[in-house]
This record gives structure tokens, sequence and C-alpha cells, in this order.
């Protein structure tokens, strides 16, 4: 199991937003079952930004999976703040979704057939809680505007460049004001210089208190963040710097 | 609020995943929209034929509820119903008999007061006695300009129990005195007869006492085919005895009373009683129900025309489930995207069904415009030919239907295709 890493100034301080302990993931298909991760711990604090990085198939995603809730681990514990959500049911781990995490993926996922600001704005209509459609509009628009392109607000997904887009789908991300943002290669499909922009972008947000996990293969934005983790053959284990 | 707030969600995400997929939408909505029509027209074909024949009842038989008391012809019969009902507003008696108006001692035109232009008739009206010897009145008359119609004699405004509509003229007043030239109103069939032959105004009724000089007053609409007359029975009964109603060779009675005039009808049954028969029985009441009234024939043909109608409304379900499997398989990233932003299952699932929900409704919307549409273009193109077509009315039973069959179909054409949005894992395509 690899020992817990900790920032030496984090530690005695407030709770961490997060906590895996010796979390495990095994994939059981047709085949042999698959260990994932092993004995993975992880402490995410407020403000914090972390990197993961690792080669393909080392489980990465997986990892920012069972973060974001979209999977479940077989084994160990996962502390959400003070709460234990390690067997949460599927009901109310989509309400802390929506309520304590964004998502930034490499391929954007933008719905094509709704504006910049729509997309914004289908993370507020998610069932979790309504909002007027005037104020959902003022706050994708407020979001858009932190990252820069307030005015392609009424652009389709089609018209927008790669960069635009991941753009947009961090505005997507940080609308709802998250406590936890999960970027799984963000910068995947960018160029270097828009790449740039948009790792900025997400450090951007750990300056408002918002944690920070990226899964990246580049070295030069995993360097930007304060702590960076390898995960080899589903073990994680902090790189010193 | 919050059940508010996902049933807002789901209708806001339907409506753009409708508008985003316009061509596909209204392809699954075509056959759709043939059941949904099916359904509409065999429910509206039903409600409108089911009206006809309650409207045709109303004339003929009387208004849903009445109850009719018919008195066999025995001696003193028609007296005690005119004692009866004499000055009773709760009931009206109908004492028929037969009369031939126009030229005297000839054979009138349509014998037996048969429908003037109908091709044949019904024969000469044989009079009969006790010992079962017929004679026909009008042996070896000449053919003449005459005509025979039916007489209804009324102690009361009929209409409040048959709602006979006034074509021209004006209808009977019961108010005033009676007056000794009978004043007539003329149903379609008579007003038809009368506008093809000119007549001498001259009226021998069967069994009278004397010929009269009748006044026309007005036409009714009152569903029968027969020349019919209607004729206050205080004006008839001027050149008529009582008792000769009492006669079966010369009329009858019927007593037409409200659904509460019960005490009359016991009235009617005590009287009747002592003047008849023992082994006749008691008097026949009748309570007119309109429920009685649907045809055999009307239910089969609505039940194949709806079952028809289910089939097509299957395969545009069908068409609606294919659609959506479809549009799923298409949509997976959006619905992976749905859920990992915090939407549940079940609003996804609430999605994909509100998309085919809001799909049927719209199909149905149209289907029921068009039944609209239809049946005000086929009313004014056919409606001179066809009266049960002439300013017929929408039913809204039919919108119902056609609005039930749309959200049936959405509800089945959009449960398989649910169900798999719900089961969309985020982290497989989230990952791809």
């Amino acid at each position: 199991m690899t020992a817990v890493q900790v920032l030496p100034e984090r530690q005695g301080t407030a709770t961490p937003l997060l906590r895996l302990v010796g979390v495990t993931k095994t994939l059981r298909g047709q085949q042999e079952p698959r260990t994932i991760l092993s004995g993975v711990d992880l402490t995410l604090h407020s403000g914090e930004s972390i990197a993961v990085l690792g080669r393909s198939g080392s489980g990465k995603s997986t990892l920012l999976s069972l973060i974001g809730l979209f999977d479940r681990a077989d084994g160990g514990q996962y502390m959400l703040g003070e709460r234990d959500i390690t067997r949460l049911p599927e009901r109310r781990a989509a309400a802390l979704r929506s309520s304590e995490f964004g998502f930034v993926f490499q391929r954007f996922f933008l719905l094509k057939h709704l504006t910049a600001a729509q997309n914004v704005a289908m993370a507020m209509v998610n069932g979790q809680g309504w909002l007027p459609r005037r104020k959902r509009r003022a706050r994708a628009l407020a979001a858009l505007d932190q990252m820069g392109i307030a005015h392609l607000a009424k652009h389709k997904p089609p018209r927008l460049s790669g960069g635009e887009q991941q753009r947009v789908a961090i505005a997507r991300a940080l609308v709802r004001d998250p406590k936890i943002l999960l970027a799984d290669e963000p910068t995947g499909a960018l160029d270097t210089d828009t790449g740039n922009l948009v790792v900025e972008a997400l450090r951007a947000a750990t300056d408002r208190g918002c944690g920070l996990v990226l899964v990246t293969h580049d070295h030069d934005h995993a360097a930007k963040m304060q702590r960076v983790f390898q995960l080899d053959h589903g073990v994680l284990s902090e790189v010193a710097r | 609020m919050r059940l508010s707030g996902r049933l807002r969600s789901a209708l806001i995400i339907g409506g753009q995943g409708i508008r985003a997929r316009k061509l596909r939408t209204f392809l699954s909505m075509i056959s759709l929209f043939l059941g949904v029509l099916g359904v509409v027209a065999a429910q509206a074909g039903q409600v409108i034929a089911y009206r006809a024949l309650v409207a045709n009842s109303e004339l003929t038989r009387g208004v849903d509820g009445t109850r009719s008391v018919y008195l066999p012809p025995v001696d003193g019969s028609s007296e005690i119903v005119m004692d009866t009902i004499r000055g009773r507003d709760d009931a009206v008696a109908l004492l028929s008999t037969s009369a031939v108006i126009g030229e005297p001692n000839v054979r009138p035109v349509n014998e037996g007061a048969s429908p003037i232009g109908g091709g044949g008739g019904y024969g000469s009206s044989m009079v009969c006695d006790s010992s079962g010897d017929c004679v026909d009145p009008n042996e070896g008359k000449p053919s003449g300009q005459a005509i025979e119609v039916r007489v209804t004699a009324l102690t009361g405004d009929l209409r409040r129990f048959r709602p006979l509509h006034v074509q021209s003229g004006r209808w009977l007043d019961f108010a005033g005195a009676p007056s000794l030239s009978p004043r007539l109103v003329l149903n379609k069939a008579a007003a038809k007869a009368f506008t093809m032959f000119q007549v001498p105004a001259e009226m021998r009724v069967q069994g009278g006492i004397a010929n009269s000089t009748p006044r026309f007053l007005g036409v009714v609409d009152d569903g029968n085919s027969q020349p019919q007359v209607y004729v206050r029975s205080d004006e008839l009964l001027n050149w008529l005895p009582v008792d000769v109603l009492s006669d079966p060779q010369f009329g009858s009675a019927l007593v037409l009373a409200a659904p509460d005039a019960t005490e009359l009808i016991e009235i009617l049954k005590r009287k009747y009683a002592s003047i008849a028969d023992p082994r006749m029985g008691d008097l026949y009441v009748e309570t007119i129900s309109a429920e009685d009234l649907m045809p055999g024939e009307i239910q089969m043909m609505r039940w194949v025309f709806l079952g028809v109608s289910i089939l097509v409304l299957l395969i545009g379900s069908a068409g609606i489930l294919n659609v959506g499997l479809a549009t799923v398989g298409e949509r997976i990233e959006e619905f992976a995207l749905r859920r990992a932003v915090g939407t549940p299952r079940l609003l996804l699932a609430g999605i994909v069904l509100a998309e085919t929900l809001l799909t049927g409704l719209l199909t149905a919307l149209a289907a029921i415009g068009a039944g609209i549409a239809g049946l005000a273009v086929a009313s004014r193109m056919f409606g001179d030919r066809h009266p049960l077509l002439a300013n017929v009315a929408f039913p809204w039973e039919a919108g119902v239907a056609g609005v039930a069959a749309g959200l049936v179909a959405g509800v089945l054409g959009g449960l398989v295709p649910a169900a798999r949005a719900a089961r969309i894992p985020i982290a497989t395509v989230m990952r791809a």
C-alpha cells in the first residue's frame, strides 16, 4: 500500500476535501481479473492542485472515475470531507456529482445542437434543484466570461476552435461552483499554446478554493500543479520535487 | 419543488432533443399520425352516429328518462286518458288515428298513409270488425286528389318530450280557445305530399261525425317518413267522438310523462285496470334510455375500426421505439455527460420519455386537427346528402381518445429507449 502523501504544511490543518485510503479496483470481464488500482491513498485539500501522471492504461482515468463517483471502488475507503462515501447509492452519488464536482474531459463532450451558453447551462438543468431560465443564463454567461469567451455565448460548438470548446467545457465544470475539479487529459486534443491556456484556466480555479486533480501525460503541465503523482501498475506515488 | 424541477428539466431537455432532430421526429410521427387519426375517426364516427341515433330517438320516442305508457284500445281507454291528463303539465297524451285530406269519396294517392314518392305504397287501410271480417273503405272509389295522413291529437305541448324541430311556420298553440277549423302542423313527409298535390281543404277523420276544414300552421321534422299531422286534441274532438279513439279499428293512445310522474302513471294503471280485461295484465310502462340505443352493428364496427387503429398505433409505437433506440445509441455521450454533471438515472429515463411523449402529443394534436378539418370539409361537401354530417360538431370524446392514444404510443415507444438511456455507464463512455 502506498503511504498517504500529505504536504508538510497541510498536516494538522482543516479537514481535506477528499481522502482515498487503500482504494482498489479490479476489472472483471470475460478474461482474467485485472487489477487497475492497488491500495491507492490520496488526499486533496481546498485550493490544492494535483497532477497524476502515468502511461496509457496505468489507471489514471479509472482513478478519476472513482474520485468523481462515476464508478465504485472494490476496496478501501473514500472520504469526502468528513463523510464516508465509499458505498454511496447512485441517487446520492448523482447529487454529489452535481454539487461537489466539476469535470473536464479530453474530448470536451459539448452538445452540438446547443450554443456555448446552453452547453454551460446544461449543468444546471440536471434535476438537482431548479434555477429560473434567466438566472441560469446569467450564471452561464458569467462562467463564460471567466474563461474570456463570453462573446462566443451564442456560438454552437462546430463554430468554435478546440481551445474555445475546452474553455466552454471548463466554464460548464465551474458554473455550479464545485469544490473539486477533475480534469482528464484536458489538453490532449490541443496544441501546446492552447493547452497552456487551458491548464492556466484550470489552475486559476484553485485560487478560489477549488481542489484540482489533473490527469495528464504532459510533464510541463503537471509541473504547474502543487503536487505531482505517478501512477504505475495501479500504484500511486508522489513524485518528489 | 424537486419533482417540479425534474419535470421541468425533462421537458426542457426533451424539447431540445426534438428540436435537434426535427426530421427524424417528423418521420417517426408519420405512422403514428395515421394510427391516432384512425382512433380519432373511430371515436368521432361512433359518437356522431350515436348522437344521430339519440337525436332520432328523441324525435320518435322521447328524450332520455321519459316514461312512455301505451294504452291498448279498449272501451273507455281514450276517455280515461283525456280525463287523467287534462290540465297536467308533467305529461302529454298522443291519440292517434288517420285522416284523408282532399277530395271527398276518392281513393287517396297514398293509401294507408304511405310515404309519397317512395315507390310503392302500404295499400288501403282495411277496417275489420270483431269477427275478423275486413273491408276496404276505399273500395269502388275512383282515384282522386286526396292524401291520407296519420293524425296525432295532442293534449299538450309534445316538444317537452320530443324536441320536434320547426322547419317553417309555427308550432301549435295550446293556450287559446280551440278552433272549429282544426289547426294542423305537418311533418316533412306530409309537407312534401301537399307540395306535390294540390288538394281541397277538406279533412275526413276515420270515425268522424263530419268533415272539417283544416288549416296548416307549420312544418316540423319529426323523423317520420310517413305523412303525419299534429293537432290539438280538443280541436280534433270537435269532429270526432272521443270513444272512437278507443276503437282498435281507428285509434290508439300513448302517454308520455316526466320521469317523476309516478303518481300519474299509478292513477292511469288503476283506471285502466278498472275497464280492461284482467287477462291483459298491467299497462306496460317503458322508461326511454339513451344508453340502450347503441345497436350491435355500430358497436361491432367501432371495435373493428378501433382494432385496426390500435394495430396501426402499435406500428407507430414501433416506429417511435425504433427511432428512440437509434437516437439513444447516438446520444450515449450526451447521456453519459448528463449523468456526469449530476443528472439522476430516473431523470435521464424521464428525458427520453418526455421526448416520446411530446412526439406522441404533437402527433395526436396534428391528427385531431386533421380530424376537425376533415369533418368540417365532409360536413360542407356531403352535409346536404347525408343528414348525419350536416352541421356536425367534432366530438370532444374523439379529441380525448386521440390525445390518450398519442400518449400511450409515446409511452410504449419510449419505455425501452428510456431504460437504455438510464443504464448508460458514465465511466466507459467518458473514457473513450
